[in-house]
């Protein structure tokens, strides 16, 4: 009998999306694989992360969106890519520790300064949005492009730093 | 007034009331057969209600992270309501909406039954621990006392589950642990297990007349199409493959199988299938297949549609109408039994999941 663990389910999963997204997105973006692009390619700032991207997790945004947290938490999510890491007893954030933890684990899923190859970004946008939501077990978390939240997560993709302008935020 | 006008007003008023009674008669079966079908959320914090005389939602119940899974009291008073954010059980007032108490659970649930004399609640646990890797659990909470009066691990975690008719046992599947789990509901204990070279998802018993198992049929995570277990032997007697078309697309939220369940005639079996985005409908005893009904595609602006994400499956109880819920399309299918045609999509929650049939008394 093979071992065949849900982790391995959740990342042949991962695996399937990332083949549907290089499929999907690929053709429009032909420069990323070149050594040129990724020297090129834009730092991850980690403060940026912990002040405006990790908040995210485990925000309430409405009654159609459970928080990221409650399945993507590491107990819960079987040790899928996007495992994070579990609250201390009564904690409402991470320790700086956990948190650089969780920088980590999400860099992984992330093309630094491209978007579209990024299954951080692609997986919780709505198809219509030209996303994978539909393969998502949480669904559509971001309708669109333009939803604040998942526009601070793409700054945070293309390199922002903490403390940058909101209009750089926006961009 | 004469003695006439009083005999007819009097013939008139017997009429009336023996109209009153024939009507009686006709409303009393049609109120016996009122359901509602329940379909969770987990992407959200709702759970919809649809009417199914209308095929509309007629309720939405607020307020659950990440609902799993609705079942109810056999008097349809109460809701027995499993979510992935908080480990309890949560026991609500199906009238008033008010909670009656929230049972701690050993861990985080997927899904729940109840046994038909409603006397026990069973709540797969998916993971009793901290660790990735799942530790689970059969719960057994006593619906009288509302106390949970047993936890009973297993290796891995549990997905769903099915119970006999007779109330005696109960069939789980684990996905990480490759294994059929059966559980004695009366000595509490694990009665035998059935290992497998693949996950399990879905599965439901089929009961003989007398209310004990014969057969399991249970998803397998990498199978189009579900095994066949006898209960007798605790053998996987067959592996049944859905027909090679439709085909052509991706596995969709979850494995390539998933929801499969038999219509309250005991007349059919239908499975889903993401790679046919269709269910398919087998016939009981011999398990012919008889067809399938194409599902819901995910729309993909400039480009060719994706699956709907078939999920989970319930029954009116008259077996005339099948819900399909499919993850990807924020919709459930209402499916008319013997056309074999979709009848209509019901709107509803982000990322419906599990789909449950509740008869109102």
């Amino acid at each position: 009998m093979n071992s065949w663990s849900l982790p391995k389910i959740i990342s042949a999963g991962l695996v399937l999306a990332a083949g549907v997204l290089l499929c999907v997105f690929a053709p429009s973006s032909p420069a990323q694989t070149s050594s040129g692009a990724d020297a090129q390619a834009p730092q991850l700032d980690y403060e940026f992360f912990k002040t405006r991207v990790e908040p995210i997790f485990l925000k309430h945004r409405s009654d159609d969106h459970a928080r990221c947290y409650v399945c993507h938490q590491m107990m819960r999510h079987g040790g899928g890519p996007l495992s994070l890491e579990m609250l201390p007893p009564g904690a409402s954030f991470w320790t700086e520790e956990q948190s650089r933890h969780n920088f980590e684990t999400v860099s992984k899923l992330v093309v630094p300064g491209n978007p579209s190859l990024s299954l951080f970004l692609r997986m919780p946008l709505a198809p219509e949005a030209g996303g994978l939501a539909d393969t998502h077990q949480g669904g559509r978390q971001f309708a669109s492009e333009d939803d604040p939240d998942w526009k601070n997560m793409k700054a945070w993709v293309m390199g922002q730093k903490a403390g940058a302008s909101s209009a750089q935020s926006s961009k | 007034m004469n003695s006439s006008t009083m005999r007819e007003k009097y013939i008139c008023g017997q009429r009336a009331v023996w109209l009153l009674l024939g009507l009686l008669l006709v409303a009393v079966p049609l109120a016996a057969a009122t359901a509602r079908i329940y379909v969770t959320n987990r992407g959200g914090t709702t759970i919809s209600v649809i009417d199914p005389a209308t095929n509309k939602v007629v309720q939405t119940i607020k307020g659950i992270e990440a609902p799993e899974v609705v079942r109810f009291s056999p008097d349809g008073s109460r809701l027995y309501i499993a979510t992935r954010s908080v480990d309890v059980l949560y026991v609500m007032d199906r009238k008033s909406g008010k909670y009656i108490k929230k049972v701690p659970l050993s861990g985080w649930a997927n899904d729940a039954m109840v046994t038909n004399d409603g006397k026990l609640i069973l709540v797969c646990i998916r993971n009793t621990g901290t660790e990735a890797v799942d530790a689970g659990a059969l719960d057994i909470i006593d619906a009288k006392s509302l106390v949970k009066i047993k936890s009973i691990p297993t290796k891995r975690g549990l997905h769903d589950i099915s119970v006999t008719a007779d109330g005696k046992y109960a069939a789980t599947g684990s996905p990480g642990g490759q294994v059929i789990t059966v559980f004695d509901l009366q000595k509490m204990e694990i009665a035998w297990e059935l290992p497998y070279d693949q996950g399990i998802l879905p599965l439901v018993i089929e009961s003989n007349p007398d209310g004990s198992g014969h057969r399991i049929f249970a998803q397998l995570n990498r199978t189009n199409g579900f095994s066949v277990v006898d209960f007798a032997t605790h053998k996987e007697i067959a592996r049944i493959k859905n027909p090679d078309e439709p085909s052509g697309f991706t596995p969709g939220c979850e494995g390539i199988s998933h929801g499969i369940g038999i219509s309250p005639d005991h007349k059919t079996l239908w499975s889903n299938s993401r790679p046919a985005n269709a269910v398919f409908i087998y016939s009981l005893p011999d398990l012919k297949l008889m067809g399938h009904v194409s599902l819901p595609e995910t729309p993909v602006p400039g480009k060719s549609p994706r699956g709907g994400g078939p999920s989970w499956i319930t029954f009116t109880p008259d077996s005339r109408t099948v819900y399909v819920s499919t993850c990807g399309t924020k919709s459930v299918s209402a499916i008319d039994v013997e056309t074999m045609k979709e009848l209509t999509r019901i709107p509803v929650g982000e990322m419906p999941d599990r789909i449950s049939t509740l008869i109102v008394p």
